[in-house]
């Protein structure tokens, strides 16, 4: 019941052709569709549903919505019918309407950010089948991600204004999206303010992160990969291909994560995300980094920020 | 087949160095561990990277509208990412890291 997973990212890009080569060639997405608007679609080669990843040619980089499957269809009037009782405006949309979707649910997150629901999307399977399947297709190209991990949303956070979007969105997701928070950074004078957020529906440390900076963004979308090694392999592809690395492989200690960082050719960021870490049960206690262990919290083995990681994103609508 | 080199210089710090004309002038300084315009995603999308062209020729891939407009553009404002020289090039930094220097809040 509810939110089940992250269902796809829409990402615009500047250059169609450099994006396809980039998401398809280099992370290893099966391109599924192209739509007549230009519009490609995009799947791991383990995700069923017919894409991940919907790109969109634009002339300005950036997310244009993120969305989430829910389990039933009847999960779309409840929860369609909480979020407007939380006073956020919710659009009922048609089958189709989201490409490849049944109905679907429309709103603006308080962090400015466009969210849909859907219940339903087009089947296609994963590459290796379902019956007596192989661990892994012939057909991988490049990093051979698994599938779209999560994404991470900057969120307004200037506290002296009484602005902290971060807040506001991870309430809104704990307590009408029932995610469950495993992770937060909590900062300021006397440590109060909570500048970001990791939270979950399924069993993983997150489906879903919010981070503060000065405007609202996309920060990443993340694909998964299943350990370290595939990591270091992924991050020898991009250097191949000449892809603009911003951190090199590593660990978090935020998630347990195994990562690394890079930019699509269009300067969306780009994050290989590896490893359980953790397994995230409902009961399990939220954990707390505070402000002069951020760095570590992000990067775990110099417990450094670098500025470009903190600083350097796209827009978020 | 040896690529055209010309020579880049950011007005602001008197930097020079080096550009290949099939690589961008911010790729070229980052590669030559050279500094003074911020360095960010090197796809045209975050804006850090943005400069003004006082003199040279350049040529453009596509750059995110949201940092550079059209009007912009004709007057020689461009990401250094997307831009390779066909000339000696001078230049001015205009992008900057948003709130390098305070951060009272740990992100901001
Ligand atoms: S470095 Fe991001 S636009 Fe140039
Ligand atoms: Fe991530």
């Amino acid at each position: 019941m509810g939110v089940m997973r992250i269902g796809h990212i829409n990402i615009r890009v500047l250059d169609m052709d450099a994006a396809l080569h980039h998401y398809g060639k280099v992370l290893g997405l099966e391109k599924t569709d192209m739509d007549p608007a230009g519009n490609a679609y995009l799947k791991g080669w383990d995700e069923w549903d017919k894409y991940s990843v919907m790109l969109t040619p634009a002339d300005r980089a950036g997310m244009n919505h993120i969305a989430y499957k829910v389990e039933n269809d009847s999960d779309l009037d409840t929860l369609g019918k909480r979020i407007r009782d939380y006073g956020i405006d919710v659009e009922e949309v048609g089958a189709g309407e989201l490409p490849y979707c049944g109905r679907s649910i429309r709103f603006w997150l308080p962090s400015g950010h466009l969210m849909y629901l859907y219940a339903e999307k087009e089947f296609i399977g994963k590459t290796v089948g379902t019956t007596n399947p192989d661990p892994w297709p012939d057909s991988i190209q490049g990093a051979g991600v698994h599938w779209l991990d999560h994404a991470l949303l900057m969120c307004e956070l200037d506290p002296e204004k009484g602005v902290n979007k971060v807040a506001e969105v991870t309430h809104f997701m704990q307590q009408v999206l029932d995610f469950k928070l495993t992770e937060q950074v909590m900062v300021g004078p006397d440590g109060d303010v909570q500048a970001a957020t990791w939270l979950a529906r399924t069993s993983t440390p997150h489906d879903i992160a919010f981070v503060g900076g000065p405007v609202m963004g996309l920060h990443h979308c993340a694909f998964f990969l299943d350990e370290w090694t595939d990591v270091l392999k992924a991050a020898d592809v991009l250097a191949k291909n000449k892809v603009k690395i911003d951190v090199t492989p590593q660990r978090h200690g935020i998630t347990r994560g195994t990562t690394s960082y890079f930019f699509d050719p269009s300067g969306n960021r780009n994050e290989t995300f590896a490893g359980l870490g953790y397994l995230a049960q409902p009961d399990m206690p939220v954990i707390t980094w505070t402000e002069e262990n951020l760095g570590s919290g992000i990067f775990y083995h110099t417990g450094e920020l670098n500025e470009a990681f903190t600083e350097v994103y796209t827009e978020g609508a | 087949m040896g690529a055209t080199r010309h020579r880049i210089t950011i007005l602001d710090t008197g930097e020079v160095y080096t550009c290949p004309d099939s690589v961008s002038v911010l790729k070229a300084m980052a590669q030559l561990g050279r500094k003074g315009i911020p360095s960010g995603c090197h796809g045209g999308g975050c804006g850090v990277c943005k400069v003004q062209v006082v003199s040279g020729e350049i040529e453009t891939l596509t750059m995110s509208r949201t940092h550079v407009s059209e009007e912009e553009e004709r007057a020689g404002f461009a990401l250094a990412c997307r831009c390779y020289p066909g000339s000696d090039v001078s230049l001015k930094v205009v992008g900057k890291m948003q709130k390098a220097v305070k951060r009272p809040y740990g992100f901001v």
